[in-house]
C-alpha cells in the first residue's frame, strides 16, 4: 500500500468523523484510562497519523525517557507499515521523523509556564511548525483548571491542537453516571474532547465522552488491539 | 623493594575529575604530598624510631609535583591507590573512553563558590556513562563566597546526584577552621605547617545543633542502603561500621555520592577525603569487567579478579619517553611477572615481558610481578593503545572491534622540513594511540591528509603535533567523508575485447547493480553452466570493487550496492583474469551512470548541553544548520538537546555555540550515518569536482 492509500484507510477516519472532522486548532482533547491500557500507544498512533500527513508533531512528556518514546514510536510504525504494507517504508520513516520532536521535562513539577515557554521557543526561534502536541504523563490530579487554560490559550494562539493522556487512579468507581473521569469533571471546560478507553470483555473499547459542544456518541466502533496496541475498527 | 601484588581488596584505582578552576591540580599535590608522607614516616619510624621530618626544600620539591604521568602510584594507610588522570577536554575520543574505563572510581571535586558549572556537568556525565561510583570533594570553602550548601543543591538538581553531608565546615571563608565528622561525631582541625597533623576533638558547642540536625539527614538517606543500619537507627545505636557500610553499598550502586569538604589550598579535608576514598570507592574485585572471546564467537566474558584465572590485561595509554615507549597497562585478570610471555590479541604476536614498573609521583620502582586490579606500566613493547595482552592460549579483546571510519579529513603540509620530520613521528605515534585517527599520503596531490572524527578531534592533534612534537603545519580546508550510492536497479552487459596483435583480450558479463539498504557491498554469483569460467569469478568480483572505489559523481567512494551476475562468456584463449577485472569496471562504471546515482554525506549525532535561557538560541543554530532536532530534555534549568546534522554544517559550531550562550552551552557529537544530499548542495558539489577535474587535466 502507498502512504495516500494508508491515511485515506486509516482507522482514525472514524475518530475525526465521530468528532466533526477532528479535534480542530487550538482545541484540547483527553484520552484517559486506568495505567497500562495504552494511552501512549493510542497517542503516538494519533502522532504518527500526522506525521504520515506530513504534519510536524511535539510529543511532550513528563516522565518517560526520550529513548522509551522514541521505541514506542518505532514500534507503532512498524505495525501500521507491516498491517498494511507499507511500500518504501524506510523513507517514509526517514520523512516522518523530521517533523517530530520529543520534548522531555524530566524536573518533577515542571512549571506550566516553563513547559509553554519552552514550546513556543521551539516552534518560534526552532523554525518548527507544529500542528499537533501530544502530552503524555501530564498529572491531572496535581494540576490545576488554570494551567489548563494556559496550555488551552497557547493551543489558540499557536493554531495547533493539543492531546493530553490523562492517567486514572484510585478507587472505582473513577468514572461518573455519563462516564466521564471524576478526576476530569472540574476541566470539562477547558477540553473539547475527552475519550476514555475501557476494557470490554476480550478487548480494550473507545468511548467518545465529550464530543465539542455536540452529543457524544458513547462508544465508537474503534477498539484497541492488543497484539499490535494499535487503534483498530472493531 | 619488591611488593607482590598487594591485596586485592585495599587497593584503589581513582581518577580525579574537575571543573578547570575547582582545584583539582592542587588537590592531587596535596593528596600525594600526605600519602608521601604517612609512607615515608611509617617506613622512617620502622628504621630508626624517630618521627618523620622534613626540611624545606625537600617540602618545594613535593610541593611541585604535578602529576604528568597516566596513573601514579601512591599509599595511604596501608592501602595502594593510583591516581589516573582523566583528560577532560575532548570528550569524543577513544582516549577518554579508555582512561574512564580503567577507573574504578572517582573523586569528583567542585568549587564551593561557583558550585556546578558546565564543565563539571561535563566531566559527570563522562564518569555516568562510563558507570563509575563517585565521592564529591566540595573544594575552596576558604574562598569568599563559600557555600557548600549551595553545591550540594546544585548536586542534586544540576546533576541529579542523591548527594548526602558527609561533613559540614567549620567556619566558611575566612574563618574556614576544619570540618564535622557527621559519622563519628567529632570535629577535626589540620595542624602543623602542612596541615599533616590531623587533630580530633569534641564538636564546638555552637555547631553542636547544626551537626545533630545534618547527622539525622545523613542517616535518613543512608540507611536506604542497609537494612541492619535501619534497624540500628531505630534502636538509636547505629555503630560507624554499620554506617560506613550502608554509605559504601549506595556508593558502589552509584545511588548515592557522599560528599565531603574543605580547602586544599589551606590543607583542610584532604585527609579525610583519602579515607573516604578507601572506605567507599569499591577496590577492583567490586567491579565487574568483561572480555570479549575471539576464539569462541565473540562470546563476552566476565573477567575474574581472584583465583588463578590466565592473565587479561588492557594497554590503555602510551607515553613516549626518553627510554622508548612506555605502555601502561591494567590487569584485569591474573597476575604478570617479568619475563612473562604475554599475546597482543590485536597484533597477533606474543612479545616478552622485559621491565615491569610502577610510576611513583617522583620516580619509578622496577617490579617482579603485578597482579588482578594494578595499573603498571611496560617499556619498549610494540603496541597500540587500546591492544589486549593476554596469557598465550587465551585469545580475549577489552575493546570493542568497532571502530567507526573517520568522516572527516585535513590536507596538512609541515612548513619546513625539520618540522616534517616531528610530523611524520608525531602521526605515528597519534595512529597508535588512536584508532578513529588516520593518516595517509594522497597519490593525486601528494599532499598528507589526516582523517577523524570531527573537527575539535583533528584540531587537537594538530595542536599536539605543534606542542609536544614542535611540528609547525599548515592545513587545509576541512573535507567530509562523501559516499555515493545508487537508487534504482540497472541491468548491464559489457563486452570487453581487444585484439592487437599477440594475445588479444575478451570477456564479457551480464548482470545487474541494485542498491543496498544494508552493508556496502555485496556480490553475488548466478553464473550457471560455466558461462564464465569458475576461476574468473574472482576477478569479477575484484573488478566491480576497483569501480567502486572511486564514484563517477564526485570521485568519492560507492557503497550500499549489490552486484549480481548472471551471464557472460569467454574465449579459450583470450579470456584472462585481466579480461574479466576490465569488463566487470567497466560494466558497472557503464551501469552506475543510469543507476540514478546520489551523494551522501555524513550525518553526525550531535547532543547540545545548555542553560535553559538558551535553549531557543541553540534550536534556531541546529536550523540554520540543517539539522533535525530529535529530542529536547529539560531538567531543572538545563536542557539537552539531541539533533541530527549534518557534518559539513558543523565547522565553527564550537565557536557558533559559545558565542550565543555566553561560552555556558557546549556540545558533542558522534557519526551516525550517511544518508543523501538535497539536491541544491549535490549540483554545487558536482560542479565543484568538475571544476577539479578540468584543472587537473589543463
Amino acid at each position: 500500500m502507498v502512504k495516500k492509500e494508508l491515511i485515506k484507510r486509516s482507522p482514525l477516519r472514524i475518530l475525526e468523523k465521530s468528532i466533526q472532522g477532528g479535534l480542530g486548532k487550538g482545541n484540547i482533547g483527553v484520552l484517559a484510562s486506568r495505567k497500562g491500557v495504552g494511552k501512549t500507544a493510542s497517542l503516538v498512533h494519533i502522532a504518527t497519523d500526522k506525521l504520515f500527513q506530513k504534519k510536524p508533531v511535539i510529543h511532550v512528556s513528563y516522565a518517560s525517557r526520550v529513548d522509551y518514546i522514541i521505541n514506542w514510536y518505532e514500534d507503532i510504525f512498524k505495525e501500521i507499515s507491516k498491517k498494511r504494507k507499507l511500500e518504501s517504508a524506510i523513507e517514509v520513516h526517514d520523512e516522518i521523523i523530521k517533523n517530530r520532536i520529543i520534548m522531555n521535562f524530566s524536573q518533577e513539577g515542571a512549571r506550566t509556564e516553563q513547559v509553554l515557554k519552552s514550546l513556543e521557543v521551539m516552534i518560534t526561534q526552532g523554525k518548527f511548525a507544529a500542528e499537533a502536541v501530544i502530552v503524555d504523563g501530564y498529572d491531572f490530579a496535581k494540576a490545576s483548571v488554570d494551567d489548563l487554560r494556559k496550555f488551552r490559550e497557547f493551543a489558540e494562539k499557536m493554531g495547533i491542537e493539543v492531546w493530553f493522556s490523562a492517567s486514572l487512579r484510585g478507587n472505582e468507581p473513577i468514572f461518573d453516571k455519563d462516564g466521564i473521569p471524576k478526576v476530569l469533571i472540574n476541566y470539562l471546560d477547558e477540553i473539547a474532547v475527552l475519550l476514555t478507553l475501557s476494557f470490554k470483555g476480550e478487548y480494550i473499547g473507545l468511548n467518545l465522552v465529550k464530543n465539542h459542544n455536540f452529543p457524544p456518541q458513547g462508544e465508537l466502533p474503534l477498539k484497541l488491539d492488543p497484539a499490535t496496541m494499535l487503534i483498530a475498527e472493531e | 623493594m619488591i611488593e607482590i601484588n598487594s591485596d586485592i581488596e585495599k587497593m584503589r584505582n581513582i581518577g580525579i575529575s574537575a571543573h578547570i578552576d575547582s582545584g583539582k591540580t592542587t588537590l592531587t599535590e596535596r593528596i600525594l604530598f600526605y600519602c608521601k608522607k604517612i609512607h615515608k614516616t611509617h617506613e622512617v619510624r620502622g628504621k630508626d624510631g624517630i618521627g618523620a621530618t622534613m626540611d624545606s626544600m625537600q617540602l618545594e620539591k613535593e610541593r611541585g609535583i604535578t602529576i604528568t604521568s597516566a596513573a601514579t602510584h601512591v599509599k595511604w594507610k596501608d592501602h595502594p591507590i593510583n591516581i589516573i588522570d582523566t583528560p577532560g577536554h575532548v570528550d569524543f575520543t577513544i582516549e577518554v573512553e579508555r582512561s574512564l574505563r580503567v577507573l574504578d572510581g572517582a573523586i569528583l571535586v567542585l568549587c564551593s563558590v561557583g558550585g556546578v558549572q558546565s564543565q563539571s556537568i561535563t566531566v559527570d556525565r563522562q564518569l555516568k556513562r562510563y558507570h563509575v561510583p563517585r565521592i564529591a570533594f566540595i573544594n575552596k570553602c576558604d574562598r569568599v563566597g563559600a557555600d557548600p550548601y549551595k553545591v550540594i543543591e546544585h548536586l542534586k538538581s544540576k546533576l541529579g546526584h542523591n548527594a548526602v553531608l558527609m561533613q559540614v565546615p567549620i567556619g566558611l571563608e575566612d574563618g574556614h577552621k576544619g570540618i564535622i565528622d557527621l559519622v563519628r561525631m567529632k570535629a577535626i582541625y589540620f595542624d602543623g605547617a602542612d596541615g599533616e597533623v590531623v587533630r580530633t576533638e569534641d564538636i564546638p558547642p555552637e555547631l553542636r545543633s547544626e551537626a545533630e540536625e545534618k547527622r539525622e539527614e545523613m542517616l535518613d538517606a543512608v540507611t536506604m542502603f542497609s537494612d541492619e543500619l535501619m534497624e540500628a537507627v531505630l534502636e538509636e545505636c547505629p555503630t560507624e561500621e554499620q554506617i560506613f557500610q550502608a554509605v559504601r553499598n549506595g556508593t558502589i550502586s552509584q545511588e548515592m555520592t557522599p560528599v565531603f569538604m574543605g580547602s586544599a589550598y589551606r590543607n583542610k579535608g584532604v585527609q579525610p577525603l583519602l579515607d573516604a576514598v578507601v572506605r567507599y570507592l569499591p577496590n577492583p574485585s567490586d567491579v565487574e569487567n568483561y572480555a570479549v572471546d575471539l576464539a569462541d564467537e565473540k562470546k563476552k566474558i566476565k573477567l575474574l579478579s581472584d583465583g588463578e584465572a590466565g592473565s587479561v590485561a588492557l594497554a590503555y595509554k602510551l607515553e613516549d619517553g626518553p627510554y622508548g615507549q612506555l605502555t601502561y597497562i591494567r590487569i584485569y585478570q591474573g597476575s604478570i611477572k617479568k619475563g612473562d610471555e604475554l599475546f597482543n590479541t590485536r597484533l597477533r604476536k606474543t612479545f616478552r615481558v622485559g621491565r615491569l614498573i610502577r610510576m611513583h609521583a617522583e620516580r619509578t620502582e622496577d617490579i617482579d610481578s603485578a597482579g588482578s586490579g594494578e595499573i603498571v606500566a611496560l617499556f619498549g613493547i610494540e603496541c597500540a593503545s587500546g591492544d589486549t595482552f593476554t596469557e598465550p592460549g587465551l585469545d580475549y579483546t577489552m575493546t570493542s572491534i568497532f571502530v567507526p571510519e573517520p568522516v572527516i579529513s585535513l590536507a596538512v603540509k609541515p612548513v619546513d622540513n625539520n618540522a616534517s620530520d616531528n610530523m611524520k613521528k608525531a602521526l605515528n605515534r597519534f595512529t597508535k594511540e588512536d584508532p578513529t585517527f588516520r593518516s595517509y599520503v594522497d597519490s593525486e596531490s601528494n599532499q598528507t591528509i589526516i582523517q577523524g572524527m570531527g573537527e575539535l578531534h583533528l584540531d587537537v592533534y594538530v595542536e599536539r603535533m605543534k606542542r609536544e612534537y614542535r611540528a609547525e603545519v599548515e592545513t587545509g580546508k576541512p573535507q567530509v567523508a562523501y559516499r555515493e550510492t545508487i537508487t534504482q536497479q540497472v541491468e548491464f552487459d559489457y563486452i570487453h575485447k581487444k585484439q592487437t596483435g599477440g594475445s588479444g583480450q575478451f570477456a564479457r558479463v551480464k548482470g545487474s547493480i541494485e542498491p543496498l539498504n544494508k552493508g556496502k557491498y555485496e556480490f553475488v554469483n548466478k553464473i550457471k553452466g560455466g558461462r564464465i569460467p569458475t576461476e574468473f569469478i574472482p576477478s569479477c568480483n575484484k573488478g566491480f570493487q576497483a569501480a567502486l572505489k572511486k564514484g563517477q559523481i564526485i570521485g568519492f567512494p560507492v557503497e550500499g550496492i549489490r552486484v549480481t551476475l548472471n551471464d557472460g562468456q569467454s574465449h579459450a584463449v583470450d579470456s584472462s583474469d585481466l579480461a574479466f577485472q576490465t569488463a566487470a569496471r567497466e560494466a558497472f562504471k557503464q551501469a552506475y551512470r543510469k543507476a540514478k546515482p546520489r551523494i551522501l554525506e555524513p550525518i553526525m549525532k550531535v547532543s547540545v548541553e545548555s542553560p535553559s535561557e538558551f535553549a531557543g538560541s541553540v534550536f534556531a543554530s541546529i536550523n540554520q544548520r540543517r539539522g533535525i532536532i530529535v529530542s529536547s530534555v529539560e531538567d531543572g534549568n538545563f536542557s539537552r538537546i539531541d539533533a541530527k546534522v549534518p557534518l559539513i554544517e558543523m565547522f565553527g559550531y564550537a565557536t557558533n555555540l559559545r558565542s550565543l550562550s555566553q561560552g555556558k552551552a557546549e556540545f558533542t557529537m558522534e557519526f551516525k550515518k550517511h544518508a543523501r544530499v538535497p539536491e541544491n548542495i549535490a549540483e554545487d558539489l558536482i560542479a565543484e569536482y568538475k571544476e577539479k577535474q578540468r584543472l587537473q587535466t589543463s
